[in-house]
């Protein structure tokens, strides 16, 4: 029998869950292929796409899913709404499946899904199983699967936190980002940014890098109704590190309206330490970008008299 | 003598008579309603605003300072789904930071699932509330609200054909003051049968098939005249029947709920894709399977849902053949552009009929 492939669009929560699914799907016997990380082509497809009212990391998800369109036997989109109550995703992740079937409807391309709502009950085990039965596959098969791929995923975590210990300790201007890891990751919004901070000689933290599991508690601190999992997490990030770096960049994509509410939070509660908002948007050079970051990162030097 | 609030919510269409009425028959608060909203509301909120959030944000945020302006000295937040939920928290701490003194009673610190933690919320506007009280005034003002929905409804529905329009205005402007006035259950049901009996003796002239519109789209903006610019008031005056299933009561308190809705449209999506998308799809099927001759989706900028449920719309619009009118609303000064644009969407939706037919 062949191979059955599955496609993973490079985008939005990939970032965040990609080792639980390409295990999952590995441990299953699928093959399982990744888009190309982002371009500027793959920028232009997905605002094509999509209607242009969007936020950017919307526009490059379908951009992505529209390379997969034809090269697998199903893409892999799951429908994310919340890990309990207080503990939820940006409602666009409700979306995005039914987006993507209707928006590709024509092309006879075969999605895949998976509803996680914990709030009403539905864990992501569940789901995953969920899944298995419409692809015949044997439960017990399955929840083994699902178990190494909990595991690998834990062992990333440990991992990203034990990198972003070891560059909490060197040397140099440290700049904490808070940005979802789709923004920050991603080769055309993110990439070039800490790109340029670490030539300029500088240290980019992540402020995503947390304990997940004390993290919602901690943001409670800064803020006590937001509801949004990730933003919850940044915030907890932003509590944790801001002893130990200079400055923070509070980096979204072009309009995300979520993190413009919760940043603009941010700049009124977290006191006296030099903070860059910064908006990026589907352009096609970064010399604006950089003058941003270079006179950010000269105000900081300066008012540490460094300058 | 204890003392007594004056409490305040955002205006939120003509939903205020609502609030009035559960504050002060079922809380014993005072209400304070604050001017309604102008430009100088959207304004002053926008002002105070971050740049991307939804439009709603910086109408109600314009509307609080209204309000405190006005002599609140309590604001009451509400909860939500999307956005919303985290208005609430935002908007008091930009109040603060411009020096605004007052209390502040955010339900989103409440909405936990738990019941207990809603009636902590309740006990924060009132400590000595009854809850025998609270509970009649609810359901009356849940009564107020269903009929405040039928009457607007009949309103859109029949104001382009009535020989008179001016009293068909007068009619339904005198039923929202009743409403408005309302102090007791006998009071709601007098002003709904005068407005029912008034309306009623308008003579319609309609044809056997009018143009009808359905509209749909967000749960602030599409029902508040103001914030669309009066989109429904615009098309009526050109004879149209304008329809709206989505109002307040339709989507919090008579919801079939996401599963049993969301099973008509199946063929669309399998999931709910939002807070309001299942109900607004629904409705745009349901508009297209009826013949209407045309669908106008309304929403304010940023609105993630709304934004999201576009490409259904679009198919939908294919599969039945109904031209569809997506209309984003930020804070803009003038309504020259929206006429234009409607303008052109009656002139072809017009056309179509009469070919069609």
């Amino acid at each position: 029998m062949e191979q059955i492939t599955v496609g993973i669009p490079r985008g939005l929560l990939y970032f965040r869950y990609r080792t639980v699914w390409k295990t999952l799907f590995k441990e299953l016997g699928f093959k399982v292929i990744v888009s190309e990380p982002t371009t500027q082509e793959t920028a232009d497809i997905g605002s094509a796409l999509t209607v242009d009212e969007g936020c950017l990391a919307q526009k490059l998800f379908f951009g992505h899913v529209s390379s997969l369109v034809g090269r697998c036997d199903y893409i892999f989109i799951p429908r994310i709404r919340n890990y309990g109550k207080s503990r939820e995703l940006c409602v666009r992740f409700m979306a995005l499946y039914d987006m993507a079937v209707n928006m590709f409807r024509g092309s006879g391309q075969k999605f895949l899904t998976y509803s996680v709502d914990e709030w009403k009950s539905v864990s992501e085990k569940e789901s995953v199983l969920e899944l298995a039965k419409t692809l015949d596959l044997p439960t017990k098969r399955v929840k083994a699967a699902y178990k190494t791929a909990v595991k690998a995923d834990e062992e990333r975590q440990k991992e990203l936190l034990q990198k972003q210990s070891e560059r909490l300790k060197r040397n140099g201007l440290k700049i904490l980002i808070a940005a979802h890891s789709y923004v920050i990751e991603d080769n055309f919004v993110g990439k070039p940014i800490t790109e340029y901070l670490k030539k300029s000689g500088a240290v980019p933290i992540r402020a995503d890098v947390v304990d997940r599991d004390s993290a919602f508690k901690k943001s409670l601190e800064l803020s006590s109704t937001c509801k949004w999992t990730v933003n919850q997490e940044i915030m907890s990030g932003i509590l944790s590190y801001e002893d130990r770096v200079d400055g923070i960049i509070l980096l979204s994509t072009f309009p995300c309206g979520q993190d413009a509410m919760v940043n603009e939070l941010i700049l009124r509660r977290v006191g006296d330490m030099p903070m860059l908002n910064l908006v990026v948007d589907g352009q096609s050079g970064t010399a604006g970008l950089e003058t941003r970051l270079e006179s950010f990162l000269d105000i900081i030097r300066f008012k540490k008299g460094a300058l | 003598m204890d003392f007594i609030k004056t409490v305040a919510l955002p205006r939120y269409a003509e939903y205020n008579c609502t609030f009035r009425y559960i504050l002060e028959k079922g809380l014993d608060v005072k209400y304070l309603l604050q001017p309604p909203l102008t430009q100088h509301t959207l304004e002053i909120g926008a002002k105070y605003s971050p740049d991307f959030v939804c439009t709603p944000f910086k109408t109600t945020l314009g509307s609080m300072i209204e309000a405190l302006e006005a002599g609140a000295d309590t604001l009451i937040m509400i909860f939500g789904l999307c956005k919303l939920g985290y208005y609430g928290e935002l908007q008091e701490q930009i109040l603060r930071d411009l020096g605004y003194k007052f209390d502040c009673i955010n339900f989103s610190d409440f909405d936990t699932g738990r019941k207990k933690d809603y009636i902590r919320g309740l006990k924060r506007i009132n400590p000595k509330m009854s809850f025998a009280k609270f509970a009649v005034a609810g359901m009356e003002a849940i009564k107020m609200g269903d009929y405040l929905d039928e009457i607007t409804g009949e309103y859109y529905k029949n104001y382009g054909f009535a020989q008179d329009r001016k009293a068909y205005q007068h009619a339904y402007k005198a039923f929202l003051r009743d409403m408005y006035a309302a102090g007791s259950k006998s009071d709601i049901e007098e002003g709904y049968r005068r407005a029912k009996d008034a309306m009623s003796r308008i003579p319609l002239d309609k044809p056997l098939k009018p143009l009808r519109v359905g509209v749909i789209g967000e749960f602030y903006t599409a029902m508040d005249a103001f914030s669309n610019l009066e989109t429904e008031q615009k098309l009526a005056d050109m004879g149209v029947e304008v329809h709206r299933w989505m109002t307040a009561t339709n989507r919090v308190i008579h919801y079939p709920g996401e599963t049993n809705l969301n099973v008509k449209i199946q063929e669309y999506c399998r999931y709910e894709m939002g807070p309001t998308s299942t109900a607004n799809i629904w409705s745009a099927k349901t508009y297209a399977e009826k013949g209407f001759d045309g669908i106008v989706h309304i929403k304010s900028a940023n609105c993630t849902p709304e934004i999201d449920i576009m490409p259904v719309l679009q198919n939908i619009g294919n599969d039945y053949k109904i031209p569809i009118l997506y209309l984003t609303f930020d804070a803009q000064t003038s309504d020259v552009g929206l006429m234009t644009r409607l303008e052109a969407f009656y002139d072809m939706i017009a056309m179509r009929k009469k070919v069609i037919v």
